[in-house]
């Protein structure tokens, strides 16, 4: 396969030969799933219960890791915050996914000027901010987890279709595609059936990629104040509610949701690399 | 292009392989099992053998090109060093300038962003052995020696023909002034015609240069039509080895007379082909006995006891076959 | 008279200002085997790429016994009736198989789309015992067999749409030399057998002629000769015929004077 996949410089630096970092990685996005799964049981408060006698305390046995500047148990709020964090890049990647896919394969099996006009629209896309594109839709749409998403959705497609239509211009030169034409099968059978599943790791791949990476847009677009609701418990919005706490010399519940932030994007993203290369390695 | 009998005679042979045995991980079996083979100095020497046979492993043992986690054991000598036992400054020189090596497909071997120029120039002057203009020089001239005039050195390689490519491929193994080439099924990838040309070339530039070639095929028609001696490889083992015409119409090893038997040929018998029943036996599966004794029509219990050494033929010194049943085939309807 | 398998009347098609394929025309009787030589760039497989549908012919028409075959097909019926005129084999057996379809899967998959709700079990043995493959290659993915195992897979699928015409780009020019004679002589027992016609398209004079019964040779996308293979190869006519013949190594061959020939013409 001779598609690459996009990363962002930076990240893109973090390699994953060593396999310690990929497990302890992979641990991570295990644990942070788990947390966003089961966070309804095991949160010791209600994170919108306002105990302002408590304002700003740090930890204490009964606040675990303290309380925030509204008096809301920062433990708490971490865990429900972990479900919106990580539903929210999953909308994203699961909406990228499909539709990049579709767009990217369309383009790539009916070619002539279907493939220009999906391709000149989807570097349109590539053009205009991702961020942009969002706090205009969020204007329009109004508040909700709904608007943003969408919004980077639309922003990851391009990501997800170049990759699917590389992917597919080189197996469809395959003589087994042809194989199946000549068998009289429809190109529909033949993309879902047989080139879907060929692609697919590689997609995937990139896709888990792009989890990390909405997971920081969308983190960004809470911390302004866009999106997610104001009581809502949210990594991105706790970092925004504790901007007052860190000039009060408090900075815990700010600094948390900032280091799980930077930790979860991590994770995903040497999870991705690390799957990428495996699948690279796979069709040598 | 008879046979020099006396070649193997010779006191130090171009390239000289002996016991060489090679280990690959994940396999039950060594790919390459005692393997001995010499090439004389200006001899044109054919090793054939089917795919997973080991015959470009040997030929690539020369340049020591052996895939990772090799375990080796034996000697590959080059003009009398064993390049297996040298450190990385000998090997590059033996690369660079000893032993030259075409490959089977002249358009994946060159970078095509590259002048063909460029190519012909680059190891001469990057191991400074030779300035720019002496290399251009020399250029120039094995062009000619292979058919093409220097306008060819401002070409890139998607501006010429695939046979074409691979006279360049040629001058650029000459380059060095190698005593050995290998040549590693170079016309596999040309038309016929284009084929005929380029071993007619090969055949020229030898006489010529003096340069010992190592010709690696599948093709028995082809090695009997150009070359002094043949080695059939099986396996991982040398099965039968001697000289090209006796070979061909006295094979003393059931395999090379199955695969003559098996070949579709314009002067054969019309109606089937005499296949060879089942395939070569898998580097997973250990061999206790002679690697072809599943697929062979003579075999019998000690076939697949015992491995059969490689015995010269009554009153043919050089003409060696492994198998406990030559005999068998002598006088047979194979001695066509 | 039997009415011809196959008939292929004034094909032509180009590739920019390159005459890929100039005025071809043959034909090929109901269980007859036609070979096209030719070197690369002869135009031999866009001809059969043009009579399988693959690639689409500028001019000419192409005849499956005796109805046109259409340009293009639409909807699925004529799909599948296209597919049960004309079936291919494609030169390399790494790369025409699906790598994550097993052997029976791929066999099904065809028996599905062309004879649903019938009973697939059966057909499934019988086109492996057809081809010399065992019910345990059956479970195996492409990458577990070897090439000439793959070829009979590509086959037998190819078998299972039971097709009129049968066309072979290079089928055994990237195996070995023993694996290759198995495969010719399957070749041969299945034409035998069903009473397929083969458009068998190789480089390999030894190979033509020991499967089929006429040929065509091609040159720069036009025929130069063409007759019943033993009279071709016996008494070649043309210049370019005859120095194919002469190219084929053989002990006292003379590469040098086939290298001037070739000049010449």
């Amino acid at each position: 396969m001779t598609a690459v996949l996009t990363r962002r410089p930076g990240l893109s630096k973090i390699r994953t030969a060593r396999s310690p970092l990929f497990l302890v990685c992979f641990g991570f996005v295990a644990l942070v799933t788990a947390a966003a799964l089961l966070a309804t049981w095991v949160v010791p408060y209600d994170p919108n219960t306002v105990d302002l006698g408590n304002a700003l305390a740090g930890p204490t046995p009964e606040h675990l890791l303290g309380v925030d500047a509204a008096g809301r148990d920062t433990l708490s709020r971490l865990l429900l915050g972990a479900r919106t964090s990580l539903l929210g890049p999953l909308g994203v990647v699961v909406f990228s996914t499909l539709a990049g896919v579709a767009v990217g394969m369309t383009a790539a099996w009916r070619g002539g000027w279907l493939d220009s006009v999906l391709s000149r629209s989807t570097e349109l896309v590539f053009a205009f901010p991702g961020m942009l594109l969002a706090i205009l839709i969020i204007s329009i749409h109004g508040e909700g987890l709904l608007a943003p998403v969408i919004a980077l959705s639309i922003a990851y497609l391009p990501y997800v279709s170049r990759l699917t239509r590389s992917l597919v211009l080189a197996e469809r030169e395959r003589p087994y595609v042809s194989a199946y034409q000549v068998q009289g099968h429809s190109a529909l059978q033949i993309c879902l059936r047989h080139i879907l599943p060929n692609i697919a790791p590689v997609v995937l791949a990139q896709s888990t990629i792009n989890f990390g990476y909405a997971l920081m847009d969308l983190a960004s677009l809470s911390f302004l104040g866009l999106g997610v609701p104001a009581l809502t418990p949210d990594w991105g919005r706790m970092v925004f509610d504790g901007q007052t706490a860190i000039q009060h010399g408090y900075p815990l519940s700010a600094i948390l949701p900032c280091v799980l932030i930077v930790l979860t994007v991590v994770a995903f993203n040497v999870v991705g690399e690390r799957w990428a290369d495996r699948v690279a390695r796979r069709d040598r | 292009m008879n046979p020099p009998m006396n070649a193997p005679m010779n006191p130090v042979p171009t390239l000289d392989i002996q016991g060489l045995h090679i280990t690959l991980p994940g396999t039950a079996r060594p790919v390459l099992d005692g393997v001995d083979l010499h090439v004389a100095a200006g001899e044109t020497v054919a090793l054939v053998g089917e795919s997973g046979s080991g015959k470009t492993l040997t030929s690539r043992s020369a340049l020591n090109l052996l895939p990772p986690g090799a375990v080796v054991d034996g000697a590959v000598r080059v003009s009398g060093q064993d390049v297996l036992t040298m450190n990385a400054d000998q090997l590059r020189a033996v690369r660079t300038s000893t032993v030259a090596m075409i490959f089977q497909d002249p358009r994946a071997a060159l970078n095509p962003l590259r002048r063909i120029g460029d190519f012909l120039t680059e190891s001469v002057t990057l191991t400074r052995s030779m300035g720019q203009a002496d290399a251009t020089a020399r250029a120039t001239e094995l062009l000619q020696a292979v058919g093409l005039d220097d306008s060819a050195l401002h070409k890139y390689p998607g501006q010429v023909s695939g046979g074409m490519l691979q006279r360049v491929m040629i001058a650029a193994a000459l380059m060095g002034d190698p005593v050995l080439l290998l040549a590693d099924e170079p016309t596999t990838a040309l038309d016929v015609t284009t084929q005929a040309e380029v071993i007619a070339l090969l055949a020229e530039l030898r006489e010529r240069f003096g340069t010992g070639l190592l010709f690696v095929t599948h093709d028995l028609d082809l090695a009997a039509a150009i070359s002094d001696r043949v080695y059939v490889m099986y396996a991982g083992r040398i099965v039968e080895s001697g000289p090209a015409e006796v070979l061909f119409a006295q094979p003393r090893h059931p395999y090379t007379s199955a695969l003559l038997a098996s070949t579709p040929r314009l002067d054969a018998p019309q109606g089937r082909l005499a296949a060879i029943d089942g395939q070569p036996p898998d580097l997973r599966q250990e061999l206790h006995g002679c690697p072809f004794a599943a697929r062979c029509p003579l075999a019998t219990e000690i076939c697949d006891q015992q491995i059969p050494e490689a015995l010269p033929a009554p009153g043919l010194p050089h003409h060696q076959a492994a198998c406990h049943h030559t005999d068998r085939l002598e006088g047979s309807p194979v001695d066509a | 008279m039997p009415e011809n398998a196959l008939e292929a009347v004034g094909l032509h098609r180009t590739f920019g200002s390159v005459r890929a394929v100039d005025d071809v025309s043959f034909t090929l009787p109901e269980g007859g085997s036609l070979g096209i030589v030719g070197e690369s760039g002869s135009g031999k497989t866009t001809a059969a790429r043009i009579v399988v549908g693959l690639e689409r012919a500028d001019a000419g028409e192409v005849r499956v016994r005796g109805q046109v075959r259409s340009a293009r097909s639409r909807g699925r019926a004529q799909r599948l009736a296209r597919a049960r005129e004309v079936q291919m084999v494609f030169q390399d057996p790494y790369l025409s198989l699906d790598p994550r379809t097993s052997v029976e899967a791929v066999l099904r998959e065809t028996l599905r789309l062309h004879f649903p709700g019938t009973d697939h079990d059966q057909r499934v043995r019988e086109l492996l015992d057809q081809v010399g493959l065992g019910t345990r290659a059956a479970e195996a993915r492409p990458r577990q067999l070897s090439g000439g195992q793959r070829q009979r897979v590509a086959i037998a699928r190819a078998l299972a749409v039971e097709p009129a015409v049968l066309v072979l780009d290079e089928a055994v020019a990237a195996l070995d030399v023993s694996v290759q004679a198995q495969i010719l002589n399957l070749l041969a027992d299945i034409r035998e057998q069903t009473s397929i016609g083969y458009l068998f398209i190789t480089h390999d004079l030894g190979v033509v002629r020991c499967v089929t019964d006429d040929v065509i040779v091609m040159r720069k996308g036009r025929i130069v000769e063409a007759g019943p293979t033993a009279e071709v190869l016996a008494a070649p006519q043309h210049p370019y015929t005859r120095l194919l013949l002469e190219s084929v190594p053989r002990p006292g061959w003379d590469p040098e004077a086939i290298a001037a020939a070739r000049r010449a013409l």
